[in-house]
C-alpha cells in the first residue's frame, strides 16, 4: 500500500482504438497495472488531441469512432515502477509514456466499514504438497447399474470420502474399441467422451481403485504427480461435508 | 491393444478455428492418432483462454464463428507417443505440446472384458 512521501506519477498516453493483441491498449494497460497490485489508476478521456501522427481527433467530427485521447495515471513507489517499466513499454505501442517526481501528501485509505471483519481475516489455509491426480476417460452414455457411469463414479467417489472430482466433456474422440465418440447436432443421443478428473493422495485414490473396476467397462484410468497448492477455510469446508452427508 | 504400467500423456493446446488443408485441426490430429494406431485420443473445448499470442479466447453468444481453446489429450506409450510428435511439429502452427508421465492404472474394452 502507498505511503505518504516521495513517490513517482506515471502518465500514459494512448488513443481509445489503439489495440493491444485485440484488446484496447487503455484497458490492457488498466489490468495489468490492477493485477500487478498498484495501489490505483485512473483512465480519463480526452475530448480532443493529437499525438505522434499529427492527427487531430476530436468528438466535433460525426464519426462513430474517433479514436479519441486517453490518459492512464498512477501514483507509485520508485522500485515499484521501475519494476513495471518494461511491460508498460510494450502495453503503449506508439503511445507516450512520461513520469514525473511526486509526494503522496495523504495516502488513499480503504473505508473502515470495507476492511475485513474478524471472522474473514482469518487467513484461508494454504495447503502445499505431493499428491496423485487420477484422470478417468470413459463415454457419456456408459452406464452402471442403469445410471450414467460418470454419476455413479462421482457419488461413489464422495461416498468414499475423496477429496473432489470434475467432469470435463470432450466434443470427439475414441478410446480402446477404436469407436469415434462424438458431440453431433443431427444425433438426439449424444456419445461425448467424458473426462473425470479426480486429485487425492495416492494412498485413497488407490484404496479406491478396485471400486473402478467393478464399474468400469471400458474406459482409460491414468494416474500421474501433481504438486497441489489448495486455499480452503478448512474447518468450514470439513463441517460443510458432514452436513450435507447426514 | 494393451497399455500398461508407465506411459505418456500428451496434450495439444491451439484454437478451434485452427485447420491443416482446409481441415479443422482437431479432426486431422485425431484421424492422425487413429492412423498411428494410438491409443486412444479426446478433444476438450474450453470456454475461455489465451495462449502463445495473449489473445483472449472467448466464444462468444451472439458469433458463430468463436475460436475457443481447444485441447487434445492423447495417452500411450513413449515410444507411440514420439511416433506422433513430427507430425504435430508441422500440423500445429500456434499452439502449446506439453508431455508428461503418467500411469495406466486400467485401460479396456468390452470385447477385451468378454475375452
Amino acid at each position: 500500500m502507498l505511503k505518504a512521501g516521495p513517490a513517482k506519477k506515471v502518465v500514459i498516453y494512448v488513443g481509445e482504438d489503439h489495440k493491444y493483441h485485440g484488446q484496447s491498449s487503455y484497458s490492457a494497460i488498466l489490468d495489468f497495472l490492477f493485477y500487478k497490485g498498484v495501489s490505483g489508476a485512473s483512465v480519463v478521456r480526452g475530448i480532443a488531441g493529437f499525438g505522434a501522427d499529427h492527427h487531430l481527433h476530436t468528438t466535433r467530427i460525426e464519426r462513430l469512432t474517433e479514436d479519441l485521447p486517453i490518459k492512464v495515471e498512477f501514483i507509485e513507489s520508485a522500485d515499484k515502477v521501475k519494476d513495471l517499466l518494461p511491460k508498460l513499454q510494450e502495453l503503449v505501442g506508439t503511445g507516450l509514456i512520461e513520469i514525473q517526481d511526486t509526494t503522496v501528501v495523504k495516502a488513499a485509505e480503504t473505508e473502515p466499514s470495507k476492511r475485513k471483519s474478524p471472522a474473514a481475516a482469518l487467513p484461508p489455509l494454504k495447503r502445499e504438497g505431493k499428491a496423485k491426480m487420477m484422470q478417468i476417460f470413459i463415454g457419456e452414455n456408459d452406464k452402471w447399474r442403469d445410471k450414467p457411469l460418470y454419476k455413479a463414479l462421482i457419488e461413489s467417489m464422495r461416498a468414499n470420502d475423496i477429496a473432489g472430482v470434475t467432469v470435463y466433456q470432450g466434443i470427439l474422440g475414441y478410446g480402446a474399441n477404436r469407436r469415434i465418440h462424438r458431440d453431433s447436432a443431427l444425433h438426439l443421443s449424444h456419445d461425448r467422451p467424458i473426462l473425470l478428473s479426480v486429485i487425492d493422495t495416492e494412498e485413497k485414490l488407490r484404496a479406491f481403485s478396485p471400486m473402478l473396476d467393478s464399474m468400469i467397462q471400458q474406459g482409460l484410468v491414468v494416474l500421474s504427480d501433481v504438486d497441489i497448492i489448495t486455499y480452503a477455510h478448512d474447518f468450514e469446508t470439513s463441517d460443510r461435508r458432514k452436513e450435507s452427508r447426514s | 491393444m494393451k497399455l500398461e504400467g508407465r506411459a505418456k500423456m500428451l496434450r495439444i493446446h491451439f484454437g478451434e478455428d485452427d485447420k491443416w488443408e482446409d481441415k479443422p485441426l482437431y479432426r486431422v490430429i485425431v484421424e492422425k492418432c487413429r492412423e498411428l494406431d494410438i491409443a486412444g485420443a479426446t478433444v476438450f473445448r474450453g470456454t475461455e483462454g489465451y495462449g502463445a499470442s495473449t489473445l483472449i479466447r472467448r466464444p462468444h453468444l451472439l458469433s458463430f464463428s468463436h475460436d475457443a481453446p481447444l485441447m487434445v489429450s492423447v495417452i500411450d506409450s513413449e515410444e507411440k507417443i514420439q511416433k506422433l510428435l513430427p507430425f504435430l511439429d508441422r500440423m500445429v502452427g500456434e499452439g502449446l505440446i506439453a508431455i508428461s508421465d503418467v500411469e495406466v492404472i486400467k485401460y479396456v474394452h468390452q470385447e477385451g472384458v468378454r475375452s
